[in-house]
């Protein structure tokens, strides 16, 4: 890169930063300008208003903003580590033993293909509407990445290392403790991003239909009471609790895998 | 000023002429990897570039294939000063740089593919080609179907098909291993002899340079990249890793290098 | 590294697997799960939330002879997939030029890779409501979600796909005499497809995905309707039935295309061990 394109790289760094602005500003004027009426959209300045009001005020859904998205990071938290908690160890299980990989299979190979959203009805009909039906839909959402990740990361590990290890007479469990499990870690990790995007968007799809309070309800009341602004709060709401939660497990991420290395 | 320095009693195939090439970091820092180099190659001459790594070997052979411009100085190819990719010059890439959607054969008539002979035409000659490499049977892989030895054959076998009369080929053996590369190193001998070309070889293997090499040019060992010495080499070929003569100029060659080192 | 890719695409094609040789296994697996799910329900363990495999079976064979709102099954699968396809083919048409775009001119990515960055962590499904606002409920709305959701891969793929080729193919190329037009057809096009339509593959999947969120927010046809029909009657077998359904399609869609992909881009074919 020489000198030339070193200044280029600040002009776009401003032609992206424009981009943005006129975006925002094209927004405002449609909306104040009445191009589009105000039953479809709001102005951002009128989203930014709505922003400080709904701070402490719990009208017109019936909480405040910080409840709803307390709701749903209490939601996906629960849903996510649970996904976690049983896939992993049963994707371990299932790389390892045959008798397991067997029997579990057939079954996760038949769920699988079911989008988690299909599950939303069935979670209403059992659950009712609530939090239970919102992290079982997010959980069947995070479990199939995360069984898959830990399957393949088993079936990874070095045949070589598994064949020295039976050579020096160490039992099935402890090869699996010793050397499949470390060898995974890798392949382990990785699913850490994927299941966290499955089960955002789960979160999104389950509380728009099933749920009374949390983000995605807030998105629901907005189209229910012809409030596009409130509609748009929330999406916008999503976005960046989204970009920071997935901030925070990349950084774990990262940690763990350097940790690896190590 | 430049254009007075040339030799121009001699009809050279390559020529550059104080050649200098550096890269800007940022604003400020520029490194600079060729210093003031000069090399000539005659016609079916094969022309042995030794350098360690890291010492401006693939940037030389980039500014003569017309990749990139020096910065100062002149590259000629064929008496005409290099100003784009030429395809009288055939690139042998230090990584393969096949195209991965093509299998052997569609690699090979590439070149005559662009030049829009028939498909029958393009065949006969890729077929030869595919021969001359020795590659017979697989004509239908995909690269990376193939071992590292065959791939460059690939890539040797491109450059011929496009009826390059220049072979510049970029550390070719540098990732095989030592048996595969002793053989290939033969082979390559053996293609030459049946087709003769202009050859520029990088390698940073002494024995290697010895055993091919009309001419060897050894590269300092850190940046900038500049000559150091030049070899003549005139033990007769086929050469022998154990021959006397051959012997004699490796070692001077490695005590040399040491001292650049 | 091509063995790792091998193995890691191992589980996926898991179901040849399973038919090679954990056969038996497999059968007992089943036979246990549904028995256990018979099980379950006849001893009334579950009351009146599940339904028995055999009446599950039943409802399926009955809403695919009898229609159900005006159509049958297929009638309704049919229904969805129409607005998926629609939706994939408008992302399709656009994504593939902005995003190819985006991958060659550094002013076009400046100016639109920030908008896509800003969308992208917001799931596609909570475009529903904006869209209700803005079409109704009608077909509009549901193929402009199904949209949303299958231009953003399309759009990265194809931008990512450009950017990655490998630069010194096109030294490569060009050595060999290529003018302008040639470097394309040669290089970018099938250096940049299997990215493209890798991305194609993911919008297709979203886009299943996002019909069937769609369709259960409101509708009155499809094969989200099926389900929806089902929680408002109480018909926990229709449910079920849709699920499976909704299931085999999304099956058949990745198998397809699977198979379809080691057709047009063979050289990504592994060497199998
Ligand atoms: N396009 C470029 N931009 C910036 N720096 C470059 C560029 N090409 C080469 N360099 C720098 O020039 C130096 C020499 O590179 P070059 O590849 O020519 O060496 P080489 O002798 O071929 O090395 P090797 O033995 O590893 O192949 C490198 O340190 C690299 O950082
Ligand atoms: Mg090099």
């Amino acid at each position: 890169m020489n000198g030339r394109e070193q200044v280029k790289v600040k002009n776009l760094f401003w032609i992206s930063f424009l981009s943005i602005l006129i975006l925002i500003l094209v927004w405002q004027f449609i909306v104040s300008s009445g191009i589009v009426p105000s039953t479809m959209l709001d102005s951002p300045l009128s989203v930014i208003r709505l922003f400080f009001d709904k701070l402490t005020n719990v009208n017109p859904d019936g909480a405040t903003l910080g409840a709803h998205v307390l709701a749903s990071l209490q939601a996906i938290l629960l849903g996510y580590l649970l996904a976690l908690l049983i896939g992993i160890p049963l994707g371990l299980l299932m790389g390892w033993y045959a008798v397991i990989d067997g029997l579990v299979r057939p079954i996760f190979e038949l769920v699988r293909p079911i989008p988690p959203v299909a599950w939303i009805p069935l979670a209403i009909f059992w659950f009712g509407i609530g939090m239970t039906g919102k992290v079982y839909i997010i959980f069947i959402g995070g479990l199939v990445p995360a069984v898959i990740n830990a399957y393949t990361g088993v079936l990874m590990s070095n045949p070589v290392l598994i064949q020295m290890a039976k050579t020096y007479g160490a039992s099935k469990w402890q090869i699996f403790k010793t050397i499949c499990i470390p060898s995974a870690l890798p392949m382990i990790f990785g699913a850490l991003q994927v299941a966290l995007a499955i089960c955002w968007t789960c979160l999104v799809a389950a509380e728009l239909l099933a749920s009374d309070v949390g983000l995605g309800y807030l998105i629901t009341m907005g189209r229910r009471l012809l409030l596009p602004k409130l509609v748009i709060l929330g999406m916008l709401m999503l976005g960046v609790t989204g970009f920071i939660i997935g901030y925070i497990v990349d950084k774990i991420e990262r940690h763990l895998v350097s940790g690896l290395r190590r | 000023m430049e254009e007075a320095n040339r030799d121009i009693k001699e009809a050279y195939k390559i020529e550059c002429i104080n050649v200098s090439k550096s890269y800007n970091y940022g604003e400020k820092t520029e490194v600079k990897v060729l210093d003031k180099v000069n090399i000539k190659a005659k016609e079916n001459e094969f022309v042995v570039v030794l350098g360690p790594g890291q010492s401006g070997k693939t940037t030389l052979f980039r500014l003569i294939a017309g990749f990139e411009r020096p910065t100062a100085g002149e590259v000629y190819v064929n008496d005409k000063k290099v100003a784009s990719p030429n395809p009288k010059i055939g690139f042998v890439f230090q990584k393969y740089m096949l195209f991965p959607w093509k299998t052997v054969i569609g690699n090979i008539e590439m070149g005559p593919k662009l030049m829009g002979i028939s498909k029958k035409k393009r065949r006969e000659i890729a077929n030869y080609y595919i021969k001359l490499v020795g590659l017979e049977g697989f004509e239908n892989y995909y690269p990376n179907q193939l071992s590292g030895g065959m791939k460059q054959r690939v890539g040797i076998a491109r450059s011929y098909a496009n009826n390059a009369d220049i072979l510049l080929l970029d550390e070719p053996f540098g990732q095989l291993d030592a048996q595969t590369r002793m053989f290939m190193e033969k082979e390559i001998m053996r293609m030459w002899n049946q087709e003769k070309k202009t050859v520029c070889f990088v390698t940073n293997n002494v024995d290697e340079a010895v055993f091919l090499a009309d001419r060897i040019i050894c590269l300092e060992g850190k940046l900038p990249g500049r000559v150091n010495k030049i070899y003549n080499v005139d033990i007769p070929r086929p050469r022998e890793f154990t021959d006397i003569p051959f012997i004699k100029l490796r070692e001077e060659i490695k005590n040399n290098m040491e001292l650049i080192l | 590294m091509d063995k790792m890719n091998s193995k890691a695409l191992k589980p996926y094609l898991s179901v040849l697997d399973i038919f090679q040789n954990k056969n038996v296994l497999s059968i007992i697996s089943m036979i246990i799960f549904l028995l256990l799910w018979d099980f379950i329900v006849v001893r009334g363990i579950a009351g009146s939330y599940l339904p028995r495999p055999i009446e599950v079976f039943d409802r399926f064979l009955y809403i695919l002879k009898n229609p159900l709102a005006g159509k049958t099954l297929v009638g309704h699968l049919l229904i969805s997939l129409k607005r998926v396809f629609i939706a994939f083919i408008i992302a399709v048409i656009f994504g593939i030029p902005i995003g190819v775009l985006m991958g060659f001119n550094q002013y076009a990515r400046a100016i639109m890779k920030p908008v896509f960055d800003l969308f992208k962590p917001m799931p596609p499904i909570a475009w529903i409501s904006l869209a209700i606002l803005w079409f109704g409920i009608g077909e509009t709305s549901k193929v402009f979600i199904i949209f949303i959701g299958s231009f953003v891969p399309i759009v990265v793929n194809s931008y990512n796909g450009i950017r990655l080729v490998e630069p010194e193919l096109y030294d490569a190329i060009r050595i060999l005499g290529a003018d302008y037009w040639q470097e394309h057809l040669e290089v970018t096009f099938p250096g940049s497809f299997p990215a493209i339509f890798a991305g194609m593959q993911i919008s297709l999947s979203i886009g299943w995905t996002c019909v069937l969120a769609a369709e259960l927010v409101g509708a009155r046809e499809g094969i989200g309707f099926i389900i929806v029909m089902g929680m408002n009657v109480g018909n926990v077998a229709q449910i079920i039935v849709g699920m499976l359904v909704i299931a085999a399609v999304a099956f058949l869609l990745s198998v397809g295309l699977n198979y379809l992909e080691r057709k047009v881009c063979p050289w990504k074919k592994q060497i199998e061990t």
